[in-house]
């Protein structure tokens, strides 16, 4: 146990953070061209992602041919300190580059690890997810869209939903059902769906902050055709690769998180210190002080949580064990918003200051509330998580 | 930060869980609580194996261990909710003689701990206030040599230690920072037992009626004391917070046994949502108490600037998580929970007085709020330290 790392950890921190600055993009050309949902990639973006590629910091611990250095968990969760820090944007498809290629390289050929897998690391693809469907979200086993083995390849019929990025995105990991007479988790398969393909329609479902803005999709699959050297991992056997895909570094991902609060937690505190234009001092009242200091608390637990966790259950993998920093993570950004909204009182009404699309650090705090139950709700509601906690974690009978 | 515990931490636990699994089980907790019988025997185990001495410097006649090493010991002493000396001697008294004394005095008290003498800390007024400025007791000087004490002191944990430590408050306009600390025996001031919740952890009122202190009791310099009383306090402040994550697991594990095994409408009722909700809710506290208690840990045993922060941090999060735990753990048994004979009580009342103790969670979140620059006087605001 030590609150400190050793000198090469912090040589790799140093290493990789004069790299970062000798090599990151401009915050001019970044707002120049805003990505436009999270499978837009802009020329920047691609470059960008590129450069981390061929200097083996986009997935530090995988090895150099797949854009990485080998490193060890203990570096790997150095290098997400170090971007949280820095604020910059490792993914700008980030179920692309933590979800999607993980999956293709762990379940597939060589021929789709070279056609599929090499071109997302290196920004020229980008993708989709399709999992969630209307009948389907949380109780995912239980999807519908069907896809039947014909001469020419799979012909899939059917619907998905909350498909983010699904408007830029070049290729769906599409979830598909192709035995139906088997039990739920025996028949479902998962397919490279080019998503170009004749029969595909896409409807933008805009998020609750703005018509205008929509990363979530609707997308509709009538008699698509998708060829057979596309389905990913054993025929049937896609259930696997929905509970694999979600391993790898994504254990990591906290780190972002924990950053993000602390800062917003941070500027809310120096907020309440100030005076507001209408004269008023929020850190004058004790309720607001005493609700500020619980936020700062918990923001620091997260990071103590995950570090703790990182220690005794993960090391660089996630395990239901992560559920809970999902859980607290999530349920404490939006607790965070809420309380600010309400300490700010009707003055938090006056929405009018312009907010950006993916902006988890700015708009206002009232939006930004209602932005936090993207947390609460995506990969697996609070109540999800509060379940496979007790059920996977704790050992409870799952009835 | 890293909180992996060293191989010789892990063995450190695993042999104190099985000799506290075998020698205080809750037999030894009602011996006390029901009866009155002091844990003497398991006192002197522990004094055997070297607990008392572990964090005392070698030169002192102890093993010279850091805090990391008392952390481990006193999570698995509040799993078995162990009765005794230990957590006044080791975690309060020791560390404000190693605070606030001369080395001669370092070396008189600790060696005696080392071996076994017994020691503890009385700072508080009837309210609680942990803080050194709010010291219960007054001192003065005494015409002629030594110091007089004056006053009532609160929540002694341990009254019946051979030694106790006296932190009090100087006559306003005396030079200094106006904070002295003190070690009187045994049986010098009046001494009452309080009939506590938890009949395990007794305390003990003590009352001054002008004592008189002589100077080689005096700890370091009248005045020059508050940083180092607010480091022991600190230090014990963690420690209990550590014990009271310990108690917490004990009630989660045995209620979660007890949802696993308890079976109504034909199913365990562990398997009905409200209830599986409740115990996500516990176990994230639990996982936010421990990892905060340990990061506090981390700074007393590396000297680390965020102590102060991170040592009221810690109490916050280990009195939210016993509130909750002692909460639902008699809750979740239904009408088992509400008996005597169960040793649910044992525990939540052992997690319900530590929340209680050394300042609650609520001040304890506004000790933070003062440390983070959130103050009703905007010119009284102190700077905040640099975040983890």
């Amino acid at each position: 146990m030590r609150l400190h790392y050793d000198q090469a950890t912090e040589d790799f921190r140093a290493e990789l953070r004069a790299w970062l600055e000798a090599n990151r993009p401009q915050p001019e050309e970044m707002s120049r061209e805003p990505s436009q949902s999270s499978a837009h990639l802009p020329p920047w973006a691609r470059t960008w992602q590129r450069r981390l590629f061929d200097a083996g910091w986009l997935v530090p611990g995988w090895p150099p041919e797949l854009g990485g250095r080998n490193a060890t968990p203990v570096q790997q969760m150095v290098y997400f300190e170090e971007f949280a820090g820095s604020r910059l944007p490792r993914a700008l498809n980030p179920q692309g580059l933590s979800i999607v290629t993980p999956s293709l390289i762990d379940f597939g050929s060589e021929e789709q690890k070279q056609r599929f897998a090499l071109p997302s690391l290196r920004a020229e693809i980008t993708w989709c997810l399709g999992m969630s469907e209307p009948g389907a979200g949380s109780d995912l086993a239980g999807l519908s869209t069907r896809a039947e083995l014909a001469d020419d390849g799979f012909v899939v019929n059917g619907q998905k939903v909350w498909t983010s990025g699904a408007q830029h995105a070049d290729y769906c990991l599409c979830f598909v059902r192709t035995d139906p007479d088997a039990p739920k988790h025996k028949g479902i398969s998962v397919l490279i769906v080019d998503m170009r393909s004749p029969g595909i329609t896409i409807r933008p479902l805009p998020q609750l902050t703005d018509p205008k803005q929509a990363d979530f999709n609707e997308v509709f699959f009538a008699s698509v055709v998708v060829p057979r050297e596309n389905l990913l991992g054993p025929l049937h056997g896609g259930w696997s690769i929905a509970g694999g895909s979600l391993a790898h570094e994504r254990g990591m991902l906290w780190i972002d998180q924990a950053s993000s609060l602390e800062r917003t937690v941070g500027r809310f505190i120096e907020l309440a210190a100030q005076a507001l234009p209408d004269g008023r001092r929020l850190a004058d009242n004790a309720v607001v002080r005493d609700q500020l200091a619980q936020l700062y608390i918990d923001a620091q637990a997260l990071k103590f949580m995950g570090y703790h966790g990182f220690a005794t259950f993960a090391r660089q993998h996630v395990s239901p064990e992560h559920s809970v920093l999902k859980l607290f993570g999530t349920e404490l950004e939006r607790r965070l918003f809420l309380t600010m909204t309400e300490a700010l009182g009707a003055a938090a009404i006056d929405v009018s200051t312009p907010t950006g699309r993916r902006a988890r650090d700015e708009g206002p705090t009232a939006v930004r509330y209602l932005r936090s139950f993207a947390g609460t709700i995506a990969a697996g509601t609070s109540e999800i998580q509060r379940n496979i906690i007790a059920e996977r974690v704790l050992g409870l009978p799952r009835r | 930060m890293d909180f992996a515990f060293s191989d010789e931490q892990t063995a450190l636990r695993s042999s104190a869980r099985a000799m506290l699994e075998r020698h205080c089980s809750t037999a030894v907790v009602r011996d006390l609580v029901e009866r009155g019988i002091a844990p003497e025997p398991l006192w002197a185990r522990m004094v055997g194996l070297d607990w008392p001495a572990l964090a005392i410097t070698e030169s002192a006649g102890g093993v010279g261990q850091g805090f990391i090493e008392v952390a481990v010991l006193v999570e698995e002493l509040g799993r078995v909710i162990a009765p005794g000396p230990f957590l006044a001697t080791v975690t309060q008294f020791a560390p404000l003689v190693r605070e606030c004394g001369t080395p001669e005095q370092r070396d008189r008290f600790l060696r005696a701990v080392a071996t076994g003498a017994t020691g503890t800390l009385a700072i508080s007024g009837p309210a609680g206030d942990w803080r050194p400025e709010r010291a219960a007791l007054t001192a003065r000087p005494r015409p002629g040599g030594g110091w007089l004490l004056d006053g009532s002191v609160h929540h002694v944990l341990d009254g019946g230690a051979a030694e106790i430590a006296v932190v009090a408050r100087l006559d306003a306009g005396s030079d200094g920072d106006g904070i002295a600390a003190f070690v009187v025996p045994r049986g010098a001031a009046r001494s009452e037992p309080v009939q506590t919740l938890d009949l395990s952890r007794p305390v003990t009122t003590l009352r001054f009626e002008s004592l008189t202190v002589p100077d080689e009791r005096v700890l370091g310099t009248p005045g020059r004391c508050a940083a180092g009383v607010g480091r022991a306090v600190e230090e014990a402040t963690v420690a209990l917070a550590l014990e009271m994550v310990g108690t917490c697991q004990r009630i989660f594990d045995t209620v979660l046994d007890y949802a696993k095994a308890r079976e109504q409408f034909g199913v365990a009722i562990g398997s009905f949502q409200a209830i599986k909700h409740k115990f996500a809710d516990m176990f994230v506290a639990l996982e936010r108490a421990r990892a905060t208690a340990y990061f506090a840990a981390l700074t007393i045993a590396e000297d680390d600037e965020r102590r102060t922060l991170a040592a009221s941090m810690a109490k916050v999060a280990a009195g939210d998580c016993a509130r909750l735990l002692a909460q639902e753990g008699i809750q979740t048994m239904g009408g088992i929970g509400y008996t005597w004979e169960h040793d649910m009580q044992l525990f939540a009342k052992r997690a319900k007085q530590g929340e209680l103790l050394l300042g609650t969670s609520a001040q304890h979140r506004q000790r933070v709020a003062e440390l983070i620059g959130l103050t009703a006087d905007a010119s009284t605001a102190v700077t905040a330290p640099v975040p983890a």
